[in-house]
């Protein structure tokens, strides 16, 4: 299951980062940019890491 | 024991399942296990019924893979008394023993209290054997009756449940209401009754904190645990929005300048009302799942917990369980029958409506059936036991019921795989939301006017990621379609038990979904329509032999039968001689056609045309007087002896008076009815003017009866087909929905997607109507689950915000959100008065 997480947490961060660019070459507070740097990343944590466990676990079922 | 290798149908109680994100988790995760096929999770239920094949999965496998998702599992537990045990040795070896049987999970021995407490699955090895096994080793072991039936455990179990929510219910909406007044305290005529230290955002905080982790610590928990394997469900969408109006309530209290909106925008309101919604739908779930699967306690309420039974010669009182067959069992007025049996002795009425449906008690006599769990009314009497445990008709029905309850209708399956890319959709559009708010939309059109529905603030220091993430919030929570998991369930719930109180037992939720879709009825003809007791009412002899040896050939030729018209010749051969017909020498039943046999001299032919032709037999004599009979309605049977024609026979069925009413019911409901046997076209086609139906499948083999199902069928019908349940069974397989008319007490051998316990043909309406209703309420269940919130989706994203400077308060949301979960319980609930129209002002005629 590591590799998921690494995967979606990632993306996330990526997603996040490029938010805090955007926001920084206008008029928001450094609060605005943070604060919006960390919903998006927490959206896209919970877009992504189903998606991403679910693709994974299709590629490699579950041994019991 | 060996292990069985094959596909068992198990039970699986999953424990911590709060919506339809939940159970398809453990779906996907049980199905990943090797061995396992079809799961099904069933919300409202909190159980699983999993098909396995137990050479390949055991139920170690089986636990572990919902225990890893972070939710509870068990099988069925049961405590025994275990008498005999005198030491430490036989603990080791009753547990070892019992551990070894197949489908037992674990079992611990208590050498002090004489008990054993088992996990194990019922399916798999059923009690009885367990305690079997005990005894072999010389132990006694009997189920204490505390521990009796997965019901009670479920019962505990939800009444747990709707305590837990109603003491979080009431902690969340007082506080709740105190943070309302304190908020709203300088508004309105507020300022005169609430002291203005109620105001003050310390005390806000300190009385929103109790609530938010308190009654709201389980959405966090339970999102944490989900997260943790990388699932997100409903309670995601809870913490978060509850999360987020309480961060931004304390920063603003305790950082009034970090931009979050300052002292106005603490909105303490927003996480105390929005918890109270969301336990407020909680609880009122928790009441529905606690209700609807009323039906099942009150057929397992039905079954006595002692029996009184007449041992080496004596009156004893027993445990129900202990019954044994062959026991005599003891009834007295206005006991419950312990166990199915025969009456041996006395006499009395027996109300069987809870089982039947049937109004009026009924008389029983020597020799008649009686079945568990009905009353007895008036009289006394002793009867065998003939049926015990699991394979009494009400343990028959109690398992059809559950297990129709735990199925899936094809809606529903729908519904969920809707469901899963639905809460996938809204985190994009919360997403879209904020991202748009962020950089378009909040310099576009933000007003310093901005208010919130139905509150009197302003929030003109309100700033872009405070607006943003309020509109973001809004449309998690305004969207959360949270009463989905109990939309469906509950209604197929009721309906599975509204169909039970009249007798009509659904196989499944897809069965419940078939019948109501149904297009096309085709009754059998023979003791469906009709009576099937047929008389002979004419014999016409051709010369050779005398009315009264014709007869006798007849007789003699349909000795063994079963067929209804076999009986009425053997019945009128009884009548006249006062004896039973002598043996035959030879027999051979030809199919469709008649039977060939011998007897003393004789070689006898007893049938239709057919089977004339088949042996060269020249009926064109009495031709005339078969087809005047057959134009009355009469089924007529040649007889040729020794290669020559003898005469005829010609048997009457009537057809029943129900019969015509349920035809004409039927074609009012927009059903096409047809008429299907394997009696000759004349005699069918008159039973079918009688009874109103224009389609006439006549002549038809019993083998061929699924062909003409698949006709129709292939011709784009839903068709359904009512007959007896054991010979007619491939054509009740075939058709899309088999209805097993006057299945009796033995529900279990019948094939058929329904079975209908009385033999009442209005049964078929009956069934259909609370199909049609059933999924009338499913798809009404699903509206305020699904189709209010999606409506709500624009409306929390701010889309009338540029004209009007109203936001939606993610409590105004959480409200909304609760309206639907109220919405489905109260739509359901109202299936528990549903008559079936067919049933309503009398019953008709139970013949």
């Amino acid at each position: 299951m590591k590799k998921p997480a690494l995967v979606y947490t990632g993306l996330s961060l990526i997603g996040a980062i490029l938010f805090y660019f955007a926001a920084s070459d206008t008029d928001y507070t450094t609060v605005e940019r943070v604060g919006g740097m960390v919903w998006v990343f927490v959206l896209l944590m919970i877009i992504l890491m189903p998606a991403v466990s679910n693709w994974t676990r299709r590629k490699t079922p579950r041994s019991y | 024991m060996p292990r069985e290798s094959k596909k068992t149908l198990l039970n699986l109680f999953v424990g911590g399942m709060s919506c339809a994100a939940c159970s398809r988790h453990v779906e996907s995760a049980l199905k990943s296990v090797p061995g396992i096929g079809e799961v099904t999770v069933n919300l409202a239920l909190g159980r699983a019924a999993i098909d396995f094949d137990s050479s390949r999965a055991s139920l170690s496998d089986i636990k572990k893979a919902v225990e890893d998702l972070g939710y509870s599992a068990s099988f069925d537990t049961a405590n025994l008394q275990v008498s005999g045990l005198h030491c430490a040795s036989c603990v080791q070896n009753v547990e070892r023993a019992v551990k070894n049987v197949p489908g037992v999970y674990s079992v611990i021995v208590n050498l002090s209290a004489g008990s054993a407490r088992l996990e194990y699955a019922p399916a798999v090895t059923p009690l009885k054997d367990i305690m079997e096994t005990i005894k072999h080793l010389g132990f006694g072991a009997v189920e204490k009756l505390e521990g009796r039936a997965a019901a009670d455990r479920e019962q505990t179990a939800r009444e747990e449940e709707v305590r837990r929510q109603k003491r979080n219910l009431i902690v969340a909406w007082v506080l709740g209401l105190i943070v309302m007044l304190g908020m709203f305290q300088p508004y309105w005529i507020l300022p005169g009754l609430v002291p203005e230290w109620m105001n003050n955002k310390i005390f806000l905080f300190l009385v929103t904190t109790p609530i938010v982790f308190g009654p709201g610590r389980q959405f966090f928990v339970n999102s944490w645990n989900g997260l943790r394997r990388g699932l997100t469900d409903m309670n995601l969408l809870y913490a978060t929005g509850i999360g987020a109006a309480y961060l931004i309530a304390v920063i603003n209290t305790f950082f009034p300048d970090a931009g979050f909106g300052g002292p106005e925008a603490t909105f303490y309101e927003a996480a105390a009302l929005l918890t109270a919604f969301i336990i407020l739908g909680r609880y009122l779930e928790a009441i529905t799942r606690g209700r609807t699967s009323e039906a099942i306690r009150r057929l397992m309420k039905l079954q006595p917990k002692t029996a009184r039974v007449i041992r080496g010669g004596a009156e004893t009182e027993i445990p129900a369980g202990d019954v044994e067959l062959d026991d005599v069992v003891v009834v007295r007025p206005g006991e419950a029958l312990p166990v199915d049996g025969l009456i041996t002795d006395g006499y009395s009425a027996v109300d069987q409506s809870m089982i039947t449906g049937e109004s009026l008690p009924v008389e029983k006599q020597i020799g008649d059936e009686v079945i568990g769990g009905t009353i007895n009314k008036t009289g006394a009497f002793h009867f065998k036991a003939t049926k015990i445990g699991n394979e009494t008709a009400l343990a028959q029905i109690i398992k059809l019921v559950e297990d129709a309850q735990t199925t899936r209708a094809p809606i529903q399956k729908l519904a969920d795989r809707v469901a899963g890319h639905f809460i996938m959709g809204v985190h994009l559009i919360a997403l879209a939301v904020f991202l748009f708010w962020f950089f378009i939309g909040y310099d576009l059109w933000f007003s310093p006017e901005t208010r919130l529905i139905l509150t009197p603030y302003i929030l003109t220091d309100l700033g872009v990621f405070g607006f943003a993430l309020l509109t973001s919030v809004t449309v998690l929570i305004i969207s959360c379609p949270c009463a989905l998991g109990l939309a469906t369930p509950s209604a197929v719930m009721a309906g599975s038990g509204k169909g039970a109180e009249y007798g009509i037992l659904f196989k499944g939720a897809d069965a419940m979904e078939a019948t109501a879709r149904v297009q096309t009825v085709i009754f059998d003809k023979t003791g469906t329509l009709t009576h099937g007791e047929p008389s002979v009412t004419d014999v016409i002899t051709t010369g050779e032999f005398d009315r009264d040896k014709l007869l006798e050939f007849a007789a003699v030729a349909e000795k063994n039968s079963e067929h209804p018209l076999g009986e009425a010749i053997v019945n009128a051969y009884r009548e006249l001689s006062g004896g039973e017909p002598k043996n035959t020498l030879s027999f051979n039943a030809v199919p469709g056609q008649g039977i060939e046999a011998g007897f003393e001299e004789f070689n006898i032919l007893l049938g239709n045309r057919k089977l004339m032709s088949r042996g060269n037999i020249d009926y064109r004599k009495i031709a005339a007087d078969a087809e005047k009979l057959e134009t009355d309605g009469k089924t007529v049977v040649f007889l040729a002896v020794n290669g020559r024609l003898a005469g005829l026979l010609a048997v009457a069925d009537t057809i029943k008076p129900t019969s015509v009413r349920a035809v004409s019911e039927l074609k009012r409901l927009g059903i096409h009815v047809a008429m299907i046997t394997g009696d000759n076209l004349r005699t069918a086609e008159f039973i079918a003017r009688q009874a109103g139906i224009d389609r006439v499948l006549a002549e038809v083999l019993p083998e061929d009866k699924g062909n003409e199902v698949k006709k129709l069928q292939a011709a784009g019908f839903k068709v359904a087909m009512v007959g007896d349940g054991v010979n007619d069974a491939p054509a009740l397989a075939q058709a899309d929905v088999g209805i097993a008319i006057g299945s009796g007490t033995d529900v279990a051998k019948e094939t058929g997607h329904v079975i209908l316990v009385k033999d009442d043909i209005l049964d078929v309406v009956a069934a259909l109507q609370v199909g049609r209703q059933t999924l009338g309420l499913i798809r009404q269940n699903l509206f305020w689950a699904f189709g209010y919130n999606t409506l709500a989706i624009p409306l929390g994203m701010g889309l009338l915000y540029p004209f009007t400077a109203l936001m939606v308060s993610p409590e105004l949301a959480a409200l909304l959100m609760a309206t639907s979960s109220l919405s489905v319980t109260l739509n359901t609930l109202r299936m528990r008065g549903f008559v079936p129209q067919i049933r309503r002002g009398g019953s008709g005629d139970n013949s």
